[in-house]
């Protein structure tokens, strides 16, 4: 096996450029209108406007990643420019936070899941199968570490 | 150019995406109390396990719906299905700047809980299950891809530490969602810690899973959605940008001289497979 075939699969697979990117996220966010939708009594109108607005601080984010190589990830850069422009002191932050506002949250991340349900690879369920259950308490205990471990430093600091 | 038109071909992948969210939302957020709390069970956890059904590697029977191309199509789709999520996330955090610059201290110091892992998971590894080298991999981070990366750059991801690592990524990636959403609607009506510490807890590193930690919190808790929502995305954020050099300078370095203390003393050829 080559090292291109490493048991990881996020080194295996090429990134996606910006412009599959931009095409890509067209078709997460229609997905997601749908599922507003459903989930929330914003209307179709209303949900397209958030969502484009959403859409237009996820490409910033992006070729910011592209445009500043200093290895932070899409998702910081993303994040970073969604605070920026919603900032009390920033100007037109009222009307980015009135447009987004019928956009449901957890609405968005439901899509995301079911890709990832459906992106386990083989190889993935095999390594959770050969050393399943020392690897699963280990991992729950390595989840409840890392979040109880926040919380009390968290909450001695508050 | 080729590669895009295949994405976007993918047309079996998307609209399977888009039937599992439009159920899945329908059907809405359901309680299942227990003991000293709640579960709560979100629209993204349904959404996955109904992703796992169409996966033709879990399912047999839907290979002839989804193959292998699609399977590998949804993987960089992962990522970038979460980025109109991210996107909210910065617009809660922003209105709020005020009340996270007042947690500043709290907020910055508790990316230090992350080292829990080490006192939780590690003697639990090596001393209750007796795994080997693959324990330093194993439980030195919350094992999302940049921890994947360190080790990889370390040790190779062949090596047990790798086996380590890519074991608590693959359960992490299959029930992380899952555990993090126990955990936090546990804690958050068990009245243990303060909701808003509970919050910079979710800041794990990883989207989806703070995504099902805060959901689950603000579920509970609905009155204090928008502070909890801004706390853990602030708390993600700086995990991301902190997260890396935590784990090189002091995650790594200090489960190495914990195996030393604890471990094996004979070379470990064993692998995480046992």
């Amino acid at each position: 096996m080559s090292t291109a075939e490493l048991p990881v699969d996020y080194e295996a697979e090429k990134k996606p450029d910006l412009v599959q990117h931009a095409v890509l996220l067209v078709v997460v966010s229609l997905i997601a209108l749908v599922g507003n939708t459903v989930a929330t009594d914003a209307t179709i109108i209303q949900g397209l406007i958030g969502l484009a607005v959403l859409y237009a601080i996820a490409m910033v984010g992006l070729v910011l990643t592209y445009a500043v190589p200093v290895g932070l990830p899409s998702v910081a850069w993303i994040s970073l420019v969604g605070i920026l422009v919603t900032l009390p002191w920033t100007p037109g932050s009222a009307w980015v936070l009135d447009k987004v506002s019928h956009v449901n949250f957890l609405t968005l991340a439901t899509p995301c899941l079911a890709y990832a349900g459906i992106a386990i690879t083989r190889r993935e369920i095999g390594i959770a199968k050969s050393s399943g259950w020392k690897l699963f308490i280990v991992a729950v205990f390595v989840m409840t570490g890392t979040y109880i471990g926040s919380a009390i430093i968290a909450d001695l600091f508050l | 150019m080729e590669k895009t038109k295949n994405i976007l071909f993918d047309w079996r992948l998307h609209l399977s995406v888009l039937v599992i969210t439009v159920i899945a939302e329908a059907i809405g957020v359901v309680a299942v109390p227990i003991g000293i709390g709640s579960i709560l069970l979100l629209p993204l956890l349904y959404a996955f396990v109904m992703g796992l059904v169409l996966n033709p590697n879990v399912v047999r029977k839907v290979e002839g719906w989804m193959g292998q191309r699609e399977v590998r199509a949804a993987s960089p789709l992962i990522v970038i299905a979460i980025m109109p999520f991210i996107a909210k996330f910065g617009t809660i955090i922003g209105p709020s700047m005020e009340k996270i610059i007042a947690a500043g201290p709290a907020l910055i110091l508790q990316e230090l809980g992350n080292l829990g892992t080490i006192l939780l998971a590690f003697p639990v590894a090596v001393l209750f299950l007796g795994m080997g080298r693959e324990a330093v991999g194993a439980t030195f981070s919350v094992a999302r891809e940049p921890n994947i990366a360190i080790i990889a750059d370390k040790y190779g991801l062949k090596s047990a530490e790798g086996a380590g690592v890519m074991g608590v990524y693959v359960i992490g990636t299959l029930f992380g969602t899952f555990i993090f959403a126990i955990l936090a609607s546990l804690l958050a009506t068990s009245g243990w810690f303060s909701i808003e510490a509970l919050a910079m807890a979710c800041g794990i590193g990883s989207g989806s899973m703070m995504a099902a930690c805060s959901g689950a919190l603000s579920h509970a808790v609905p009155a204090m959605e928008e502070q909890i929502l801004a706390l853990a995305g602030a708390s993600n954020v700086l995990t991301y940008a902190t997260g890396l050099y935590l784990c090189i300078f002091v995650a790594l370095p200090v489960t190495e001289k914990l195996y030393d203390l604890l471990g094996r003393k004979e070379p470990a050829i064993s692998n995480a497979g046992e």
